[in-house]
């Protein structure tokens, strides 16, 4: 088994086509319309420039607050930008935002992972304790003191989140690593003579991918919903882009004048986006336990 | 299963509807008010550390000051009223203040009020000198040289500088006056731990004044932030024959954010919902039929700063040009939806010595923008760009959106692009101290009602160097001391004038806008009165029978 | 392991941990830009007057010096003194804990309940419609960013209807639940609910219940989906065990089989979720506190960061630190001694 193999299995579980996705009963379905979901907001947001009627941040396009209308199909907000473009282009911020959270997730989580619960002993014990340590502080603090204490932006507000959500990347690994290490392959492999690092990537890691395929779907809902988190506390991105978690926040100062088209719409999108990836993860993690399935 | 369940569900229910109507309607007070806010006491109720809005608003509902200003007051020395003093006079160098004492004016305990609890309060605030508070703020120390007691109720106040807004320093809530029984010293001189701070469960140890039309029945606050005060009628209150407070009981609910206070108020859970609401908010309610909006003078400012240490505006031509640029008007009615003023200068409207100065740079006036860019090389394809800071945490209204409006106005020249950046405000605060900004929004709420507290604090070398902009003109702080100290109306006027006219030149800031003040009550609510003091008079507020 | 060795070593364990938890607060809120001293002063005060409440506020100390100091007060039981109005830490958090203490119970009974009743349903309904769209509410559910449903809940619930209290804990209009009083005695949880029953005031029971209504819907929505998936997943395979057919095969009705036997045996992973979402809610509960004016600890550290104030971050961060662990070692240990497989 190599890199190549890794990856064929990991496609030949997701990806033989919808149609048989779809015979697999619910799971597939989930997954669909997880899917279906995310790639179409995903679209939306990169053709957003050239199919939005106005330009988002430009302010009275429109008389402000006015409900969905002709001109306006979602409205305008208290600055009398149309909100349908501003629901067009503000995925951006926040694809960006849980991409990024999730590359850095694997790029740290996943090695410092295998390689703590495959060593085992002090270093297991010692970066479980720091991994706990982070667990049990409250997630969105935490996240808040790194995005105050960095500063604003995208990549500031990923690094954050990714902060706040290793120690989950590290504990389903160290929990699948654990019960894989005992296994008699690997003592067969380990008597042939091969080298930790060759185990680790040939035998354990393409076992576990599974699980964390799972727990990044998760990791991307999780994001978007943090990263809208972030912004209603005040630590989001610069008012000057587009943003459906400033919209969110900005709204919610409306919507005690009835004004609920502000809030609604990019909520609907963010809840949508969330959904779509928790759909996945959802219906993923079914196909890979199929104990239910009889 | 599911069913008794359900059954269970209902029948919880209805206990609990059962209960709640049966339920009797809290205590049975009548004569009781509920004002709804989402401001809260910052530090403490003590004028000798409390400088924040609403522990001023607190701090004047329990105690009285030597003068007050009348209800419906424009700023303006007529407006001055006696309160504890009945009569003054003034030397005509300026330099010494004699203020007649009215007499019967008793504490709790039976002590009567003398002009040895004055001197007491002074030599307290000064001698305290909480960096926190307004007695460093405003630098009484700086201004009083000593206080005497001339007799039982006779007290003066001898001055370092002729200082024309003394009247108006007195009715500053943090000259109100103390009860020495709770304000006592603890040591051998005064040190800041003989401040009065929150202690819980005693609201009466949590406050030292005592002259005041209220009393403080019940403070409660929870992790920092208030929860619930009650205030009673004071039966000592020296102006209660003239039937006031007018509410005998007074009960203050906080509220997170004005979201929530909005849909209190909407709600009818309150009687009075005073700060803050937003202009989407106010207007809103304008049309309900079961609420009052009052309007009233504003005086809290908001302004814009540049930085001259360094390029671009190092060059008063430039920051000229971005005055000219600025459409007041988009702000005043996108932000604040018509609730807020057009400023042109930093002296509020409706002040002595306003004037529009500002105007003169344009209102916006592109043409003039594009001619003095056009001196650095700055046009459409080469415009000038900058970044704008604007605060995130809601220290000021609507911060964000005032950016993305200043912006879009500047950018409308055609020769300026404006890129915006926010921070939380103790980050903000902290990219002032390190001068890292080079435009940035301000506000500002006035200490004591006089064109000096507008000027002094932003334009002068000294005064203003809080502000971190590196505006420094000798003759700028020639005129400010001259009218800071000159008694006479007249001189201080002109004086005023040609100090308005040097900051348009200058531009060293920007004045935006003026906020109007606004309180929303049930229909049956009356006696409120919004002022340019921004004092919120509890005492005279009512709910008609 | 014996059970002895075990509790003792995760106890022992847990030290540690709140350690570095504690080295991690008072290191990462020092980095955040903007100084605390600073912002309490507006204009410009002379650098002597800004040296003197360095020194008042206890950072004019070299750092390591700070930490230890912090640290030896802690184990005195001193958190310190607020950095913005110098009150005691220790008091303000007393009072701002059994807030979100009390929303947490509330939230997770509600999670719990409805988990629990629709994930056995959906696992009596396997496959068919019901369970698919039990688990779609499970999933959209926990989608939702909380404090959107709770705008809706307020708008829809509090304001379109009437019915409900949209912000706030208690009725300002009455006196907080006090507790119970025996002569000089004095208890008070510091939850409203329990004290009002101690106290024997139904009427301030129902409106303490009243204001959880909405804040315990919203988390306690949000959060049911993870509890009913668990619930089907497990109760799934315990109804399909030797022991429950055997039971059915008896004659026994099919709701005693689901829920005397059959629960019984699927709800320790429910506890144990419990305990892990416990941690979760508490971290949780800040968006919620601050749509509802709910004075809980989660709002007054999001406010406490405005204003730079380090010992009241610390302080409370602390707290919920030895909150979560002490919750999720209780659950370890609970697990262990009804388990003795896990006890590696």
């Amino acid at each position: 088994m190599g890199k190549a193999d890794t990856k064929k299995s990991m496609l030949s579980a997701i990806l033989p086509g919808l149609g048989s996705l779809a015979k697999r009963g619910l799971a597939g379905w989930l997954i669909i319309v997880g899917l279906i979901f995310v790639t179409a907001i995903i679209m939306i947001t990169v053709i957003s420039p050239w199919i939005r009627p106005y330009d988002p941040i430009k302010i009275n396009v429109g008389p402000p607050l006015i409900g969905p209308s002709a001109q306006h199909p979602f409205g305008t907000n208290d600055l009398g930008q149309d909100i349908f473009s501003r629901v067009l282009s503000g995925g951006g911020i926040m694809l960006q935002v849980s991409l990024l959270s999730v590359i850095v997730c694997l790029a740290v989580g996943v090695p410092l992972g295998l390689f703590a619960s495959y060593a085992g002993g002090v270093v297991d014990r010692l970066v479980g304790l720091v991994m706990d340590s982070i667990y049990a502080f409250p997630g969105l603090v935490l996240a808040i003191a790194i995005a105050a204490m960095l500063g604003r932006g995208v990549v500031n507000m990923a690094l954050s989140i990714a902060v706040v959500y290793i120690p989950s990347y590290f504990r389903v690994i160290r929990s699948q690593v654990l019960s894989i290490k005992e296994m008699s392959y690997i003592e067969a492999a380990n008597a042939v003579g091969a080298k930790n690092r060759t185990i680790l990537t040939r035998y354990i890691l393409p076992n576990i991918m599974p699980s964390i395929v799972v727990v990044a779907t998760v990791n991307f809902a999780d994001a978007i919903l943090t990263a809208a988190g972030l912004t209603f506390i005040g630590l989001g991105v610069s008012v000057s882009v587009p943003d459906w978690g400033w919209d969110l926040t900005n709204g919610r100062a409306l919507l005690a004048s009835g004004t609920w088209w502000v809030i609604t719409f990019p909520g609907i999108m963010i809840i949508l986006l969330a959904l779509g990836f928790t759909l996945i993860g959802e219906g993923l993690s079914e196909l890979f336990n199929p104990r239910l399935e009889q | 299963m599911v069913l008794i369940g359900i059954i269970i569900v209902i029948l919880v229910m209805a206990g609990v509807v059962g209960y709640y109507l049966t339920m009797p309607t809290g205590p049975a007070v009548k004569d009781t008010l509920v004002m709804g806010t989402t401001d809260s006491v910052e530090s403490c109720l003590d004028p000798a550390r409390a400088y924040d809005y609403f522990g001023f608003e607190i701090t004047q509902s329990l105690g009285s000051a030597l003068v007050d200003y009348r209800p419906g007051a424009t700023g303006s020395i007529d407006d001055i009223v006696p309160a504890l003093a009945t009569n003054w006079t003034v030397s005509s160098d300026g330099l010494v203040w004699t203020f007649s004492l009215r007499h019967g004016v008793m504490y709790d305990d039976g002590t009567e009020f003398n002009a040895t609890h004055v001197k007491y309060t002074f030599d307290r605030g000064i001698g305290i000198e909480d960096p926190d508070g307004a007695f460093v703020g405003v630098g009484y120390g700086d201004i009083i040289q000593s206080v005497t007691v001339v007799d039982k109720y006779t007290v003066r106040f001898n001055l370092k500088i002729p200082f024309a807004a003394f009247l108006s320093l007195m009715a500053f809530q943090a000259s109100f006056i103390v009860d020495p029984k709770y304000a006592p010293m603890h040591g051998t001189s005064w040190n800041i731990s003989d401040v009065v701070v929150y202690t819980e469960g005693n609201a009466r140890a949590s406050n030292p004044m005592g002259l005041g039309p209220y009393t403080l029945k019940n403070w409660t606050r929870t992790a920092g932030k208030d929860y619930q005060m009650r205030l009673e009628a004071n039966p000592n209150y020296w102006n209660a024959s003239a039937g006031l407070p007018k509410t005998k009981n007074l009960i203050i609910k906080f509220y997170a954010d004005s979201t929530v206070l909005a849909l209190a108020i909407q709600a009818q859970e309150i009687d009075v919902a005073f700060r803050q609401l937003g202009p989407t908010d106010i207007n809103n309610m304008k049309t309900n039929a079961n609420l009052h909006v009052w309007e009233g003078t504003g005086a809290f400012i908001q302004y814009l700063c540049l930085q001259e240490k360094y390029a671009p505006f190092n060059e008063t031509k430039i920051r000229q040009a971005i005055g000219a640029a600025i459409n007041r008007s988009t702000l005043v009615n996108t932000v604040f939806l018509g609730q807020a003023q057009k400023l042109y200068s930093m002296i509020p409207i409706g002040m002595g010595g306003h004037t529009d100065a500002f105007l003169n740079l344009g209102d916006p006036n592109y043409t003039r923008t594009t001619e003095l860019l056009a001196e650095f090389g700055y046009n459409t394809t080469n415009k000038l760009t900058f970044t704008l800071w604007y605060e995130t945490s809601g220290h000021y209204p609507q911060s964000a959106q005032q950016a993305q409006v200043l912006k879009s106005s500047l950018e409308a020249s055609g020769v300026i692009t404006v890129d915006l950046q926010g921070a939380d405000w103790p980050a903000y605060r902290g990219k002032r101290q390190n001068e890292e900004m080079p435009a940035y929004i301000l506000g500002w709420y006035p200490d004591y009602i006089d064109p000096d507290d507008y000027i002094y604090p932003f334009v002068h070398s000294s005064g203003g160097s809080w502000i971190h902009h590196n505006y420094d003109n000798p003759q700028m702080d020639q005129l400010i001391e001259w009218a800071r100290g000159n008694t006479s109306a007249t001189a201080r006027n002109s004086l005023y004038s040609q100090i308005q006219n040097l900051m348009v030149t200058d531009a060293p800031i920007i004045p935006l806008y003026q906020g109007a003040a606004y309180a929303v009550t049930k229909l049956k609510v009356k006696g409120v009165y919004l002022d340019i003091t921004q004092v919120w008079r509890h005492w005279l507020v009512y709910v008609e029978q | 392991m014996t059970l002895r060795s075990y509790v003792i070593s995760r106890i022992l364990l847990t030290i540690p941990m709140i350690l570095i938890l504690l080295t991690m607060v008072f290191l990462v809120i020092r980095v955040l830009p903007g100084d605390p001293v600073l912002l309490h002063f507006e204009k410009n005060v002379d650098p002597d007057v800004i040296q003197a409440m360095r020194v008042r506020l206890g950072l004019d100390k070299p750092l390591w010096i700070q930490y230890f100091d912090y640290l030896f007060g802690l184990f005195r039981g001193d958190m310190g003194e607020s950095m913005q109005d110098y009150s005691s830490i220790g008091q303000q958090i007393f009072s701002a804990f059994p807030a979100t203490l009390e929303l947490a119970i509330f939230s997770m009974i509600i999670a719990t309940a409805l988990g629990v009743v629709l994930g056995v349903q959906a696992s009596k309904a396997y496959n068919r419609p019901q369970d698919h769209v039990i688990r779609i509410f499970g999933i959209v559910t926990y989608a939702l960013p909380v404090f959107f449903l709770g705008m809706i809940l307020q708008m829809s619930l509090g304001l379109g209807l009437h019915l409900l209290p949209v912000g706030q804990r208690f009725n300002p209009a009455m006196q907080t639940p006090v507790g119970l009083s025996i002569g000089s005695l004095h208890f008070s949880s510091g939850l409203y609910t329990i004290d009002s029953v101690l106290e024997g005031n139904m009427y301030k029971l129902v409106e303490s219940l009243r204001y959880l209504c909405l804040p315990s819907l919203t988390l306690g929505l949000v959060l049911s989906g993870v509890f009913i998936r668990l619930t089907r997943s497990n109760m799934f395979e315990t109804l399909r065990l030797d022991f429950v057919t055997a039971a059915r095969a008896r004659g026994l009705k099919e709701n005693k089989v689901t829920y005397s036997y059959a629960l019984r045996n699927a709800f320790l992973p429910v506890l144990t979720m419990m305990g892990l979402q416990f941690a979760a809610l508490l971290g949780g509960a800040i968006l919620t506190e601050t749509t509802f004016s709910w004075p809980g600890l989660g709002r007054y550290i999001v406010d406490r960061i405005n204003f730079r104030d380090y010992t009241a971050i610390q302080g409370a961060i602390i707290v919920f630190g030895i909150f979560v662990s002490v919750v999720s070692l209780v659950v370890d240990l609970l697990y262990a001694y009804l388990d003795p497989r896990i006890r590696l």
